[in-house]
């Protein structure tokens, strides 16, 4: 469904309001929203690679020596066959993730290398925790920073898709006071019943419109509103536009979907999904291998994304994660153990992109965090930060990063 | 008797007249709903009539009395659960990670380690994940795992999950199965990290159920020595900087390379401790307290807490390989100077004294009876807990030495717990609404995944909680329209005996769908339903509506989602 379609449905939605004592409902709300910011509402899409990607491999520093005296067998060449893509001289992409390389040239894609969580712990469950909650070392934090963001700017035009999780679950990271929703497909929410689906959701409507007293059938109300929305933007019929090609994947999927929901206007401020797999302790392989082809997915599924959304990406920004990065040796068993730093990637029409942010501490064993891992230069709570403030126009950076001092002058300057 | 139970209740009750101003009481029917609802999981068909017989007062303190009810029919049902019966040593040899047992097969030469990976045929947008995508790596292990009858340790959870829905649903010790949920989640455990899937079992087995109804400080001692509490918030890996540790020490402790270099105190279990377990987060202790606690734990640790590799097996021969898993104090990385915790001193020299001193203090402790008074009044009464119930449930606590049995006694028999304010105000947790929806329409289970799945959609997989705090008792966390939403497909999914494992069978409607419907808001809801609701109800059914359909539109209510 595009805008106009919507506005159009929407305008008897509109009409009502005036009639209505009681807060306006979902679809009024996003009615109102898109009507007052000419329907460009800033979105966030966070991807988190779980399991801690090799961040050396990916972003590869082929202008240090070290990179190949510590990788004898699975760093990726400067040159000649399989060789890495070169950004800028120093640094160079694994050459399975071609699909960025325009993306790169065209100054949509900024990295942030040697950036992640300044604790030192390399559980994956500790680190993943500290990176969605962003209270790095504090473990009794109950809220994602992505809910905090969400709490601290209130909405009043808020919609019930304004913070979606293209997953099983909710993830830590929009765990917190304000709503979000949690959907591995868009094709279950709604009354799942085979033939009957129509007629039970009928009487599960009829029933939650008669109740008045229980607080559960306003909530009830509000879920088949956004049912029935979602029923006409038509998932299944969703087609992407400008020839993007979308992996056929659980990843893939998502990112589809979520364009969807952009495109259909639903008041989509903060999406999330995640990729895992990468956690490549036994034969990672070099150019080829399974990091080469999980990043092959992870990098066209992106890029997917941002040739479907086309001139939307204006207002979208992806940002990637990953709890930390990996040994800068390789293990004996061809594969690499758990590490500090790692490389961000953020996309977007709005982003200076086109260049390695952050500080590089090289990989010369005394400029090794702990003797053996890429040390941190760019705190992530910075990255977050700079996309709360410059993208999503948050103007309480404290609240969502509590006991941490985020501010301008330690953004990396990737939104201008 | 009808009458003489209700004198008998009425003379427990301390200020009955007040009482009956303040609070509008309840009949003896929906007492008895009430009792059945909140200290277990809904009436079972028979049910309210058999409490009716035998007097709710009877009912409650045989509820109290766990061990001294039989429950032939939920024993019987856990038969086939294997993992509830083994020791966490067997569990590791039994149910063996498969990324480790490869690597331990690659290392042993069984297995080569160059395999071409599936990855070099270029296969597009199926990319391996991880070694055991590669064909030829998962064959050798299904093999493996065939030929020495081993299974995945998936296999551990799944069937301690279905475990807890069986007892939930069969076992007549309804009460002791709401209060081993009640401390499941207060000492939380999230099974995905590490190696706690394999510590779960005697997590469940041997910490909470045997103390859900006795003494507090007995809990909260078994859950401080249990290896699953010990895994879960790093205690294991805590040593004094200065401890001096020989090659002993290196071994005694088997961490994994990359835990190698964090050696040190760890104060993770130390801080959750005093904010989560005992005295809550504004239960009046610093971040000194919290260091100094943390410095009493230090060397309370795991033996072998990763089942220990092959070669560490043979060197310690059948008593290393008994006891991988278990709680050992490891004397010599534990910090044996003075410290102050809660302006009490623990002496040098204590040794393991150290952390049991510290939760002598911490379950005696004024702010943790006001804690526990307050989380266990908001669980079986309100989400907005009467002060005064809170301080009088808290003075039994104090009073009774942190009996667990007395304090639910307080809070039972008070005025607040039998108000009509509390009838069905609190919102069902999803395990409650599948539990309590399983026995109203007395289905069967067999507590499987199909069921456990439902659960987890509804956002509260069993042991999948991954912070400390454990799932929320309040209804704003779980009224969400995704979640909801997920209620009302539970509720058709289970009417229409579309739960894998569980079955349902319905009443026929012959055309009566009004007095079918009328029933069923009787079995399910004893007719507390709202005139709105029955009407909108009423509207929907069609002549040749079958039963299923009615049933499932109940069990998504607003009047089902609460108890």
């Amino acid at each position: 469904m595009n805008r106009r379609f919507f506005l159009k449905s929407g305008s008897v939605a509109l009409a009502s309001v005036g009639m209505s004592l009681s807060a306006p409902s979902f679809l009024e709300r996003i009615v109102l929203g898109n009507t007052l910011t000419g329907g460009k509402r800033k979105t966030l899409i966070a991807i988190f690679q779980r399991g801690a990607v090799d961040g050396l491999n990916v972003v590869v520093p082929f202008g240090e020596s070290n990179y190949y005296e510590l990788r004898p067998s699975i760093a990726i060449p400067k040159s000649g066959n399989d060789s890495a893509i070169s950004l800028d001289g120093f640094f160079g992409l694994h050459p399975s993730m071609s699909a960025f390389k325009p993306l790169w040239d065209s100054k949509r894609l900024a990295i942030i290398h040697a950036s992640g969580s300044p604790d030192n712990t390399r559980s994956h469950f500790d680190a993943q925790d500290y990176m969605e909650s962003a209270t790095p070392g504090v473990k009794s934090t109950s809220d994602g920073w992505l809910n905090r963001y969400l709490s601290s700017k209130k909405d009043a035009d808020e919609s019930l898709f304004r913070a979606v999780s293209m997953t099983k679950t909710m993830p830590r990271v929009l765990q917190g006071r304000a709503s979000a929703v949690a959907m591995s497909n868009l094709s279950e929410f709604a009354i799942r019943a085979g033939k009957s689906s129509d007629n039970l959701q009928g009487g599960f409507e009829a029933i939650y419109a008669r109740e008045t007293k229980d607080s559960l059938a306003g909530m009830g109300r509000e879920t088949f509103e956004a049912v029935n929305y979602l029923k006409k933007a038509n998932p299944g019929q969703y087609q992407p536009e400008n020839g993007a090609q979308y992996p056929r994947t659980p990843f893939g999927t998502s990112l589809l979907q979520i364009a969807q929901l952009i495109k259909a206007g639903v008041g989509l401020e903060v999406a999330f999904t995640d990729i895992g797999g990468w956690d490549t302790h036994v034969n990672q392989g070099n150019s080829r291998g399974q990091l080469a082809n999980l990043l092959q997915q992870f990098s066209s599924g992106i890029a997917a994304l941002y040739q479907d959304l086309g001139q939307r990406m204006d207002d979208v920004v992806v940002l990637t994660m990953s709890e930390f990065g990996r040994t800068v040796r390789e293990n004996g068993n061809r594969g690499t153990d758990h590490g500090h730093a790692n490389a961000m990637f953020v996309l977007g029409n709005g982003i200076r992109g086109g260049k390695v942010y952050g500080q590089w501490p090289g990989l010369k064993s005394d400029q090794l965090y702990e003797g053996r891992d890429l040390a941190l230069t760019t705190d992530f709570r910075d990255v977050f930060g700079e996309i709360a403030t410059r993208h999503l126009g948050s103007t309480d950076v404290k609240s969502i990063f509590p006991g941490y001092s985020s501010n301008a002058s330690k953004f990396k300057g990737f939104l201008g | 008797m009808r009458k003489l139970v209700a004198l008998i209740l009425l003379a427990l009750l301390t200020q009955p007249l007040v009482f009956a101003q303040k609070h509008r009481s309840l009949s003896e029917e929906q007492r008895i709903i009430h009792v059945l609802n909140r200290l277990g999981f809904g009436a079972r068909p028979g049910d309210v009539e058999r409490v009716k017989a035998m007097g709710l007062e009877n009912y409650i303190n045989q509820q109290l009395n766990p061990e001294k009810i039989t429950d032939t029919v939920a024993e019987n049902k856990l038969r086939e659960l294997s993992v509830l019966n083994m020791t966490t040593a067997e569990l590791y040899e039994k149910y063996p990670q498969p990324g480790q047992l490869l690597r331990q097969l690659q290392a042993r030469g069984m297995v080569p380690e160059e395999m071409p990976a599936d990855a070099a045929k270029n296969n597009q947008n199926q990319p391996p994940a991880n070694p055991l995508d590669n064909e030829k790596n998962r064959k050798v292990i299904e093999e493996y795992y065939r030929e020495n009858g081993l299974q995945r340790p998936q296999r551990i959870i799944a069937e301690l999950q279905a475990s807890r829905i069986l007892r939930a649903v069969y076992s007549e010790r309804q009460l002791q199965e709401v209060m081993v949920d009640f401390w499941t989640n207060h000492f939380n455990i999230f099974a995905n990290k590490g190696a706690d899937r394999w510590l779960l079992p005697a997590y469940d087995r041997d910490t909470i159920r045997p103390n859900a109804l006795g003494k507090f400080s007995t809990l909260l001692q078994a859950t401080a020595q249990s290896p699953a509490m010990l895994f879960y918030l790093d205690n294991f890996q805590s040593v004094s900087p200065n401890a001096n540790q020989g090659r002993r020490g290196g071994l005694l402790q088997q961490v994994r390379p990359q835990q190698q270099q964090r050696r040190g105190i760890n104060e993770n279990y130390a801080r959750e401790l005093m904010e989560l377990h005992t005295l809550g987060v504004d239960g009046g202790y610093t971040q000194k307290d919290v260091q100094e606690v943390a410095r009493c734990f230090t060397g309370w640790t795991i033996f072998q807490p990763r089942g220990g590799g092959a070669a560490v097996n043979a060197m310690m021969g059948e008593n290393g390989r008994r006891n991988a898993g278990t709680f050992v104090f490891n004397a010599r990385v534990h910090d044996d100077g003075e410290k102050t915790v809660l302006g009490h001193k623990i002496p040098s020299g204590g040794g393991i004294k150290d952390g049991l001193m510290v939760l002598d203090i911490l379950a005696h402790h004024p702010s943790t009876a006001k804690f526990i008074a307050t989380k266990l009044v908001r669980h079986f009464v309100s989400d907005t807990p009467p002060p005064g119930l809170i301080d009088r449930v808290a003075a039994t606590f104090t009073k009774s030495d942190g009996d667990i049995r007395e304090t639910l006694k307080a809070i039972f028999f008070s005025k607040e717990f039998n108000s009509a304010e509390a009838y069905r105000v609190k919102i069902k947790r999803p395990f409650e609404l599948v539990i309590s929806a399983i026995r109203t329409l007395g289905a069967d289970t067999n507590g499987g995944p199909g069921t456990h799945r439902w659960i987890e959609r509804m956002g509260e997989p069993l042991y999948g909680f991954q912070t400390p705090n454990g799932y929320s008792d309040a209804a704003e966390s779980w009224v969400n329209t995704g979640g909801l939403l997920e209620r009302m497909n539970f509720g058709l999914a289970l009417a229409g005996n579309r739960v894998q494992g569980t079955t349902v069978s319905l009443a026929k409607t012959n055309g009566e769908q009004a007095k079918v419907m009328d029933e069923y808001l009787k079995t399910l809801l004893a007719g507390d339903i709202s005139a709105a609701t029955r009407d909108a109800l009423l509207k929907q059914l069609e002549p040749t509506d079958p039963a299923t359909k009615v049933v499932g539109l109940i069990l998504g209510t607003p009047e089902f989602q609460r108890q």
